[in-house]
């Protein structure tokens, strides 16, 4: 009874400590956004105030007859509009004589008068006669307003700073407060775990290990005794004949098949080795499994940007009432992952498709897409269901160039089902084939190629 | 009225250790079979149908208990009273599974369509009866019948080929909202359309019932409960038939099969799908014909409670095939009859909550396979 | 109208922070629906059946609301909802009448029921696909409808349930004046907009999308089938109970026939024919299916002599958006508006060509 206790509260631990991981990775993110608003904030506030002092010393200069650069700002301004006001008067004058035949003459020499007139008033409201008394009235005020404009930038930026300071403060706290319960916990799962050994474990970098998977339908064979490793940070390719079992494959992987025979073992994104064969389809993502679809398979009433988020779907913290409620954490989750997606979508090169709705993209992009939307959820494994299918040269050439970008970037490992054989061979690490759901040969892209069995399989013998 | 002492107590005692039974031998037989899925299957099956037995054992139990002579009498009766329901039932459920193979749409409409047969079957008797006098009452019917079958016949033709062909969704959902509007424009347009006059329908003859001796018990059938028998039975064999033998048959398999792919090995689909439609709508109108009489008048809900038990025996006997919703056609109305002895007023819900739960442990009906989907 | 000094603009923008804030269209919805109860105030004549016909839309707008998400949203189609509504009018009588219970104590229990209830519906809908849930929901509702009839106890049988317009607020009996509820329901329906917005939009929303255009790439993101369908049908019978709730304060009478199948489809009507994924639109489909027969068209004889009309003519609208405007008729009305903008912006060219003459 013990031991089945010890392991549900060690599974109840490990929820507690990836919840607590998640929480300090959203405040890291979270961070920066805050303090970005906020300095926008302030900068706002500080140019509304600046404005308000530069409207208050205006009402002393013009009298005082002191040329400011605001005063010509706001002079030439009215004469602007004044200008414009008279130039659509114009225009209208004009129009209606020509609809009537007659002359415009008098008419526009009217309006002209009329502009030099209200010109003059304008030039007398910003320069009129200076009087000693507003002087002096001038060089008594300008000094006191001056000091009271720095003294309320001077506030505002201290509290600015408060601001700052306390955010930072509360986030340092609350990823404090997560690290430590991080650790008790951790200690806590390892006091119980401790006398066991751990479950299981894989090869140095091997990250994910299949060990005579097999997949029967009835009588059917898809899947025989088929084993091999992937290893970390590599793009492995997995190649054969239509009806080889390659798509049965990773469906087992991810759990949308439930393998007849098999063990599945995989390295987390936490570090920890799984057991695959345990796992339900829709918690494979929070292992670190992500996969694309062949039919791309995009939600249509929503736009792209939306449709990255659905994977990030997994990393929200706030339930069902925070989301009923739009409560404040969804409010700056949904900042964070907008962002995080944007990030994505421009390293992807199709940041112009933010807004757009799938329908009707050319499909290329819709691939992009796909693959976008795949490293929303920080994967340790990309598994690409034959990324390659309907794109012509060029398009597959930009592909293996963003397929090695991502490894790269996102350090990720790549696991690609593929028919074309030069995109295969040109950016695979490993390379293996099947054939009637059994391993032909695997290796280097370049082994394969000379296996003979491989091309046996694949070109009949010769 | 009845007593039922012990009959709750005792179906639960059944169905409990039915599941216990069932899950020991699934934990301990199970590995044994290579096929293990074939295996839950049939497993079910078998336990499904002892379930059954009991039950109508456990009926007949508490007739016996409360009739000791007549047990077997009051029994048979009960279930021969229920012919006509059956052949209504039959004639309604074929039609739904028709349109649902051929043009993948749960066809709401259905009793609509029947009621509007029925209404110009009635109409035509009223007809009939002022200007030829000298028509048997069965003639009068049958031929009323026709004229309501043609007339369902030709409006099947109608909503496939005008209203869903030319729908721009025509999606599954989407078909079967088009026939939910139709249930609710028929709904309006009939009692327009025919006035507020009563149309009564009578029965095919009103001859003196037919005595005949089942395993030694004297049981007695209505006349027109013997007609409406063979009148079913001949238009399903004539069904079945021509599915099974004929090129359009083949052609209706195939298109219930895979639609797109049928239209192009050349298989003319969209006459298919009207032809199923119009076949639909004119075994319905027989029905409702037939079902007419006990109400006396035709009604727009006339057909409102079969279509539900239709649907039910679809869905009981699964919709892939056509002899499963048949023999789950004949045990509804007859367990239904059971019931009304056991819990008067109840029935309906207590066999719509017992298919529900053959359902739940066997999601594709009693006879229905499994389809895996390939990702 | 040109802004040409700051102030004016600042306060241009600032007015228009607030007419393009999501929730402003349904304070106008609500307040429109309140109009009738401000012109009696002010002492205009407003007919009964004008002010009911109101009342009844903007109950009959909650449960729809409910139906969309599980329609629009999850793809799930279900024709229990008469049931369920039906149930939260017999607890509200039942409770006020025979236990006395206060109208707290109504809501949480019905929200509890139909927490249980969406739960069992939820599995059931793991079992049984698409089609088939409509048909076995259609069963449960034929199920409760049975219930209604014959548990005469509780629900007074075919005789329906009266409650003499009486509720128990905090332990006393009170008689409610039917405009106070009339107001009462503007404001819950307001809230359940918001509500339905925020879920909508968020991240649960757009599971249920993913969800409904394919349950494998869902599952391969993280969304739980399980989790979400049984969401989805709690959330929406929690709405259709709450109806329930209030249509029995306002109307305080409750008849077995009202529950039936042909209510299930006029909501379904109405979510279809309004437009499934937009809450205008299913604010407009609820007024054309139910409010304008309760409103314009009982007005007069012909139709009140005919009531079969409208049915016909809900009918027809179902399937003629069907074949002809499957988005919903709130699409009609969006593209339509868009329309009449792009030919406003052209005339206003023309007229500035007339006016200022063309550019020399």
């Amino acid at each position: 009874m013990a031991p089945i206790i010890n392991q549900i509260y060690a599974n109840f631990l490990e929820k507690r400590i990836n919840s607590a991981k998640t929480k300090t990775e959203f405040y890291d993110n979270y961070l920066p956004i805050k303090l970005q608003t906020l300095e926008e904030k302030l900068n706002r506030k500080i140019e509304i105030i600046r404005l308000k002092h530069k409207q208050k010393l205006l009402a002393l200069e013009i009298p005082a007859g002191i040329e400011s650069d605001y005063l010509k700002e706001n002079y030439e301004a009215e004469i602007a509009r004044l200008e414009e006001k008279f130039y659509w008067k114009q225009r209208v004058v004009k129009a209606s004589a020509k609809r009537k035949g007659e002359e415009a003459a008098t008419k526009l020499q009217e309006l002209d008068k009329e502009k030099n007139i209200k010109a003059s008033e304008i030039k007398n409201k910003y320069y009129p006669e200076v009087s000693t008394d507003a002087k002096s009235n001038y060089e008594i005020n300008q000094p006191i307003l001056i000091q009271s404009l720095n003294e309320k930038i001077d506030k505002l930026q201290d509290s600015h700073q408060e601001k700052v300071e306390n955010f930072k403060n509360k986030t340092k706290k609350a990823v404090e407060k997560y690290q430590d319960i991080n650790n008790n916990l951790s200690t806590k799962l390892h006091e119980i775990t401790k006398d066991k050994v751990a479950k299981y474990s894989l090869e140095e970098n091997v990250v994910l290990s299949l060990k005579s998977l097999s997949m029967h339908f009835g009588g059917l064979k898809a899947v025989d005794d088929l084993s091999f490793d992937v290893k970390e940070g590599e793009i492995f390719g997995l190649i054969g004949p239509n009806g080889a079992g390659k798509t049965t494959v990773f469906n087992c992987i991810t759990r949308f098949y439930k393998p007849t025979y098999g063990d599945i073992y995989f390295k987390n994104i936490y570090g920890e080795v799984v057991y695959l064969n345990d796992k339900l389809v829709h918690n494979i993502i929070k292992e670190g499994i992500v996969r694309t679809f062949q039919n791309v398979e995009m939600v249509w009433e929503l736009n792209v940007i939306d449709n990255l988020l659905v994977a990030a779907h997994t990393i929200y913290r706030s339930g069902f009432f925070g989301h009923l409620l739009n409560s404040r954490l969804l409010r700056q989750e949904e900042k964070v992952m907008r962002r995080k997606a944007m990030k994505i979508l421009a390293d992807l090169g199709i940041s112009d498709y933010q807004y757009a709705y799938p329908y009707g993209l050319p499909y290329g992009i819709l691939k992009k897409i796909e693959l976008a939307r795949t490293l929303m959820a920080n994967p340790k494994l990309i598994i690409l269901d034959e990324p390659a299918a309907g794109l012509n040269d060029a398009e597959t050439a930009d592909l293996a160039k963003v397929i090695k970008k991502i490894r790269d970037e996102y350090k990720a490992t790549i696991f690609l089902v593929e028919h074309d054989m030069g995109l295969v061979m040109d950016i695979c690490d490993t390379v293996c084939a099947i054939s009637f759901g059994k391993k032909l040969a695997i290796g280097t892209p370049k082994e394969i190629q000379n296996s003979k069995v491989v091309q046996e399989a694949y070109l009949g013998g010769e | 009225m009845f007593d039922t002492t012990g009959f709750w107590k005792d179906i639960f005692i059944f169905i409990l250790v039915l599941v216990v039974v069932y899950t020991l031998l699934k934990i301990f037989v199970l590995k044994y079979f290579k096929n293990k899925d074939r295996a839950k299957s049939i497993g079910l099956n078998i336990a499904l149908v002892i379930g059954i037995v009991y039950l109508f054992f456990r009926i007949f139990k508490v007739i016996d208990d409360n009739f000791p002579d007549f047990s077997t009498m009051f029994m048979m009766t009960n279930i021969v009273n229920q012919a006509l329901q059956v052949s209504v039932l039959a004639l309604a459920t074929t039609g739904i599974v028709l349109i649902f193979k051929t043009s993948a749409t749960t066809n709401f409409a259905q009793g609509m369509i029947a009621t509007f047969g029925a209404f110009v079957a009635a109409k035509l008797i009223q007809y009939f009866t002022l200007n030829y006098t000298d028509l048997t009452v069965t003639n009068m019917v049958f031929l009323a019948m026709i004229g309501g079958a043609i007339t369902a016949f030709l409006f099947g033709i109608f909503v496939d080929a005008v209203i869903i062909r030319n729908s721009k969704d025509k999606t599954p959902i989407g078909k079967q909202m088009i026939t939910m509007g139709l249930v609710l424009v028929l709904a309006g347009a009939m009692p327009l359309i025919f006035g507020k006059i009563l149309l009564p329908i009578p029965k095919m003859s009103y001859e003196p019932n037919i005595a005949f001796k089942l395993f030694g018990i004297d049981l007695f059938i209505t006349v027109h409960a013997y007609y409406a028998l063979i009148i079913t039975v001949v238009l399903l064999v004539v069904l079945f038939s021509m599915l099974r033998f004929t090129k359009w048959g083949l052609g209706v398999r195939a298109t219930a099969s895979n639609e797109l792919v049928a239209g192009m090995m050349g298989v003319n689909t969209k006459i298919i799908t009207s032809m199923s439609w119009a076949i639909a709508g004119l075994l319905g109108a027989v029905a409702a014909v037939m079902l007419t009489p006990n109400a006396t008048n035709v009604t727009v809900a006339l057909m409102t409670p079969t279509q539900v038990n239709a649907f039910m025996a679809a869905i009981l006997g699964s919709f892939s095939s056509f002899l499963g919703p048949l023999v789950a056609t004949v045990l509804i109305p007859v367990l239904t009859g059971l019931l009304s002895l056991i819990v008067p007023l109840w029935q309906n819900a207590v066999v719509y909550l017992f298919i529900l739960a053959i359902v739940l442990v066997k999601p594709m009906g009693l006879f229905g396979k499994k389809i895996a989907k390939k990702v | 109208m040109i802004c040409r000094t700051e102030v004016c603009k600042d306060r241009k923008a600032r007015i228009k922070q607030i007419t393009n804030h999501p929730y402003f269209g349904f304070f106008i919805i609500t307040f429109l629906m309140l109009i009738v109860q401000l012109l009696r105030a002010a002492g205009v004549p407003v007919s009964n059946t004008l002010v009911r016909a109101f009342g009844i839309t903007m109950i009959y707008i909650i449960v729809a609301l409910g139906f969309s998400i599980l329609l629009g949203y999850a793809g799930l189609a279900s024709l229990g909802t008469a049931g369920f509504v039906g149930i939260g009018t017999y607890i509200l009588g039942y409770f006020t009448k025979n236990l006395e219970a206060s109208v707290f104590i109504v809501i949480l229990v019905s929200i509890v029921g139909a927490i249980v209830i969406g739960l069992i519906v939820g599995f059931i809908s793991l079992r049984i696909e698409g089609m088939y849930l409509a048909i076995i929901t259609l069963g449960l509702s034929e199920i409760l409808n049975e219930v209604f009839k014959n548990a005469v106890s509780i629900t007074n049988g075919t005789n329906g349930l009266g409650l003499d317009s009486q509720l128990i607020l905090f332990k006393n009996l009170i008689f409610i004046d039917h405009n106070t509820i009339f107001i009462v329901t503007a404001i819950i329906m307001f809230f359940m907009m918001i509500l339905t917005l925020n879920l909508i939009k968020s991240p649960t929303g757009r599971a249920l999308l993913a969800m409904r255009n394919s349950t494998s790439a869902a599952q391969a993101m993280g969304v739980s089938i399980l989790k979400y369908r049984l969401m989805a049908f709690i959330v929406s019978t929690v709405y259709a109970m709450l109806g329930g709730v209030i249509y029995m304060s306002y109307i305080s009478f409750s008849i077995p026939t009202t529950w039936s199948l042909a209510f299930s489809l006029n909501i379904l009507a109405a979510v279809i024919v309004g437009g499934s994924q937009s809450i205008y639109g299913i604010v407009l489909g609820t007024f054309m299916i139910f409010g304008l027969n309760l409103g314009v068209f009982q007005q007069f004889d012909f139709f009140k002599n005919n009531p079969a009309i409208s049915v016909m003519f809900n009918g027809l609208l179902i399937i003629l958006v069907i074949m002809f405007y499957p988005g919903g008729l709130i699409r009609l009305v969006t593209t339509t508006y868009y329309k009449l903008k792009k030919a406003l912006a052209k005339l206003k060219t023309k007229w500035r060509e007339y006016r200022y003459g063309s550019d020399n």
